[in-house]
């Protein structure tokens, strides 16, 4: 059986326009890897979103990103002061990865 | 005029799209197809302004309109900011993202503009397109200023990816960008193109408007920051600023389709650009307020009423 290691995964959703501060605060913490996933629709406490390309000005976007307890610790702390103001929502849960050394 | 105006098909797929919205209808405009008509559309405009400035040479009138937006532009956030603050009750740094908005401007508002005043054989003059690309980034400035007025400096980086994204804003380049091939290329250099930017221009403008009918009452509908203040002032606004804007353009010398052009200019306000440079420099700013107000609102009170208050209002003092 192939061997896993745990690992954090780490979902931070943001409005595209910021997604470049925070993949710099987290390669500040030296997480190297992220996906983008692109994000259709939504409803929150300020009402409901819809993506569209044409203006662009609701669009949001998911970084998705595994590291090791330490970095996805560092990375919360780094971005906790910044949840209210970029209006951000975070999450970070426990997975099991092959390859553990990658993250 | 007005009837004209109102009863145009550009005007009446606006309002299909704003019909569609409210009756919550499941009608929608793939998203590729709505961004690729965006793109024709910033092509098709800023190639034709390009051409007839080509054809007309860089004149004073030209100059004058250059300054004349520049100076809306960074000036027009000022106005804006006090109402926003004082009657909105805006704080510093809403009323600051929102007073940019209303001193930029919309490049639909005044595409479809030029397209019901040529149609009523007012046609605004080629360099107009020119003013609209200058007049898209003050505004962000002055709004910056307003927001951060008495507040510490923001970090180099910071600024350097706000400045980027406001040069290198893809509507800002393929605008400007096609507003100088068609100044290179000329009317000759035009014709093989012709075709495809000039016979169907107005059926892909109806399509977009369509598209942009439903975005703007879906932001509205679904927006739950506006209040009654808010909303008026987002009424209020462009009123102000195209009275402004009018008065300007016939002071200083334009023709009154240019006038009405920059008055419509005046008061458009930006949904595309701007959002995403204030969520870049005033992260702290509610989006809800300013793309409600700027979408929701003003956008389609400039397209169904504005745009015919403004040209009447520049034949009358023109």
């Amino acid at each position: 059986m192939i061997e896993t290691v745990s690992r954090k995964r780490i979902e931070i959703l943001v409005d595209t326009p910021l997604v470049p501060r925070l993949i710099k605060h987290a390669r500040d913490v030296d997480i190297s890897g992220w996906s983008l996933i692109h994000v259709d629709a939504g409803g929150g406490r300020d009402g409901a979103w819809q993506h569209d390309d044409v203006t662009g000005a609701a669009a949001k976007t998911i970084i998705l990103m595994i590291a090791s307890e330490a970095k996805a610790a560092a990375l919360v702390d780094a971005i906790a002061p910044l949840l209210d103001s970029y209006r951000l929502l975070l999450t970070v849960g426990d997975v099991q990865v092959v390859r553990g050394e990658r993250f | 005029m007005i009837v004209e105006t109102l009863t145009s098909p550009v005007i009446l797929f606006f309002v299909l799209g704003v019909f569609a919205a409210l009756i919550k209808s499941d009608l929608a405009i793939p998203e590729a197809f709505a961004k690729a008509m965006s793109i024709y559309l910033m092509a098709a405009i800023g190639l034709k302004g390009g051409i007839e400035v080509a054809e007309s040479g860089f004149t004073p009138d030209l100059a004058a309109a250059a300054v004349a937006g520049l100076g809306l532009s960074f000036l027009l956030p000022l106005l804006a900011f006090t109402l926003l603050t004082r009657i909105g009750k805006l704080g510093q740094i809403d009323a600051g993202a929102v007073a940019a908005h209303y001193g930029s401007v919309s490049v639909v508002t005044f595409v479809t503009a030029k397209e019901i005043l040529t149609g009523q054989g007012l046609s605004p003059a080629g360099y107009m397109v020119a003013v609209l690309a200058l007049m898209e980034t003050p505004a962000i400035i002055s709004g910056l200023l307003l927001a951060r007025r008495g507040q510490p400096q923001r970090a180099n980086a910071e600024s350097s990816g706000l400045l980027h994204e406001v040069f290198a804003n893809g509507s800002v380049v393929l605008l400007v960008g096609s507003f100088a091939i068609g100044l290179i290329a000329g009317k000759d250099g035009f014709e093989p193109v012709k075709p495809l930017f000039d016979t169907g221009f107005r059926g892909v403008l109806c399509l977009f408007l369509l598209d942009m009918g439903l975005i703007a009452a879906r932001r509205l509908v679904q927006s739950k920051k506006l209040n009654a203040r808010l909303v008026s002032l987002a009424i209020a606004l462009p009123l102000i600023n195209g009275t402004i804007g009018v008065a300007i353009g016939t002071f200083i010398g334009l023709d009154v389709a240019s006038a009405a052009a920059l008055g419509i200019l005046a008061a458009s306000a930006s949904y595309i650009a701007v959002p995403a440079a204030m969520r870049m420099a005033l992260p702290e700013a509610d989006p809800g307020i300013y793309l409600s107000m700027s979408l929701g609102i003003t956008f389609p009170f400039n397209i169904i009423l504005g745009i015919t208050l403004f040209s009447q209002l520049a034949l009358m003092i023109g």
